[in-house]
């Protein structure tokens, strides 16, 4: 109880909460939709998903200040690379916020709907820029991890002057799976921003997958999310 | 910048803003009802109160924990009076909270065949009581402060000085009127946060007097009175000192 006490009191929790029931929301209308369910109830789990959207919009209100910080922030680090893409990702972010307020104010009627259509489709394509910049960042700093020692059946190996594509590419692929394995926190990461990455290509309609996929993408990206808001030793920093 | 961004990482101090808003524009539609010319702006500011108060119902739907947790740490105070009056606020506030879970489904459509009325006034009479529990601890600590501050010898010399300023006042009204306005208002002086806390409770208070009829106002004093409190609320989150603790 106590730790609920603790974790509920951070508004990133609630949000994330939030945003798993919503993505919950989806995948069970995908499936009632499927499994030949009343219109009404269809009705109802649609209504409640469109609620939580709506409500975690208003909670991320003032969340552009926040993206500012973390990109002012992340102008200080020492790798160039992480640096860069952390920096963007955090500027994306921002203006992904930005985005949402404007959505948000047009979905309560405070602005005319004309200014929300355009933000909508903004909206996606900085956020799906932010996941990108995201996964770069990290994956760079995967390639090129100081601790982490080559192992030992590679090093059995004699070096070739030319190395063959196949034995390169199945030795990088063994370093990057030694390294995520070795590094949860980069490893949830992610997957968490795999996993959100087709919410944004279905919207824009890049790589169209349907509600159900987006639902389930949705739900395990939010629940990756809590797990590292409870378990902080999980989180990936910067 | 990062003090703004600490303050609203907090999920009450988000909830508080939000509160203010809400009752801001309720206040706000309450003037403005009479203007024919700014239709547009009530229906906009009645839209954002609506959807201010669906969203911190959401947000709420995890507080009936909190409330609980709360009721058993204050059953473990030492002060038997102040732990009847916080455990009795806080299991207030719990069921009031499970009330306003229970609407917040109907609102949804997750629960169909309940009655919203019943249950909305059940949640202002839990809300009621938890404000009558609370700010009769708040009574309490003041005539503790009251009764320390009497003892106290260099603030009778005090008294002495005020009560002797204006003889022709002082012994043509009630001088004992006087000297307790004297030492209430020095023990509500010293003690910001006992006062902030009365002031809020007071406010919150006209919000289910005017929602259960016993002591009807109006929207522009309930949107002013909940505008208030909210602002107090941020103000002592903002500023622990100023927090009554337990």
């Amino acid at each position: 109880m106590e730790s609920w006490v603790r974790f509920n009191s951070q508004s990133q929790a609630k949000e994330r909460i939030i945003r798993a029931a919503q993505y919950a929301c989806t995948l069970l209308g995908y499936t009632l939709q499927k499994g030949g369910a009343a219109a009404d109830l269809l009705h109802t789990v649609s209504q409640l998903e469109a609620h939580m959207s709506l409500s975690r919009k208003l909670l991320r209100l003032g969340n552009s200040v926040e993206a500012l910080e973390a990109a002012k922030r992340a102008i200080h680090l020492s790798d160039g690379v992480l640096r860069l893409c952390l920096t963007i990702s955090h500027l994306n972010r921002a203006m992904y916020f930005a985005c949402d307020n404007i959505l948000w104010a047009g979905k309560t009627g405070l602005v005319p709907e004309w200014t929300c259509t355009s933000g909508a489709r903004d909206l996606s394509d900085v956020y799906e820029l932010h996941l990108l910049m995201d996964r770069e960042a990290h994956y760079r700093a995967s390639k090129s991890p100081p601790s982490v020692q080559p192992s030992p059946s590679l090093s059995a190996d004699p070096p070739s002057p030319a190395p063959e594509a196949l034995p390169w590419l199945s030795r990088q692929l063994h370093l990057l799976v030694t390294v995520l394995y070795t590094n949860p926190p980069l490893l949830l990461d992610l997957l968490k921003n795999l996993c959100d990455i087709f919410i944004p290509l279905d919207r824009l309609g890049i790589r169209p997958t349907g509600s159900g996929f987006v639902g389930a993408c949705g739900l395990t990206s939010s629940l990756l999310s809590i797990a590292t808001i409870l378990h902080p030793w999980l989180k990936l920093k910067p | 910048m990062d003090a703004v961004v600490q303050f609203t990482s907090q999920s009450q101090g988000r909830d508080r803003i939000f509160r203010a808003t809400q009752y801001a524009c309720a206040l706000s539609v309450y003037l403005l009802r009479n203007n024919s010319e700014r239709k547009d702006l009530v229906a906009k500011l009645k839209s954002l109160e609506t959807n201010m108060s669906a969203g911190r119902k959401l947000f709420r739907l995890g507080n009936t924990i909190n409330s609980i947790e709360a009721a058993k740490r204050t059953m473990q105070l030492s002060d038997r009076v102040l732990s009847l009056c916080l455990t009795a606020a806080n299991a207030n506030r719990a069921l009031y909270f499970i009330c306003d879970n229970v609407l917040w489904a109907r609102n949804v459509g997750l629960i169909r065949d309940i009655d919203k009325e019943r249950w909305s006034l059940n949640a202002s009479r839990c809300y009621f009581l938890s404000l009558v529990t609370s700010l009769t601890r708040d009574v309490y600590e003041v005539i503790q402060l009251m009764a320390q501050k009497a003892r106290d010898r260099h603030f009778r010399q005090k008294m002495e000085l005020h009560l002797n300023e204006s003889p022709e006042v002082a012994e043509a009204v009630i001088p004992q009127l006087d000297a307790f306005l004297f030492l209430l208002l020095e023990s509500l002086r010293s003690h910001p946060a006992v006062a902030l806390d009365m002031l809020k409770n007071v406010c919150d208070l006209f919000i289910p007097l005017d929602r259960l009829g016993i002591y009807q106002s109006n929207a522009g004093v309930v949107g002013f009175c909940g505008l208030l409190s909210s602002v107090i609320g941020i103000v002592t989150l903002a500023q622990p000192k100023l927090r009554l603790r337990p």
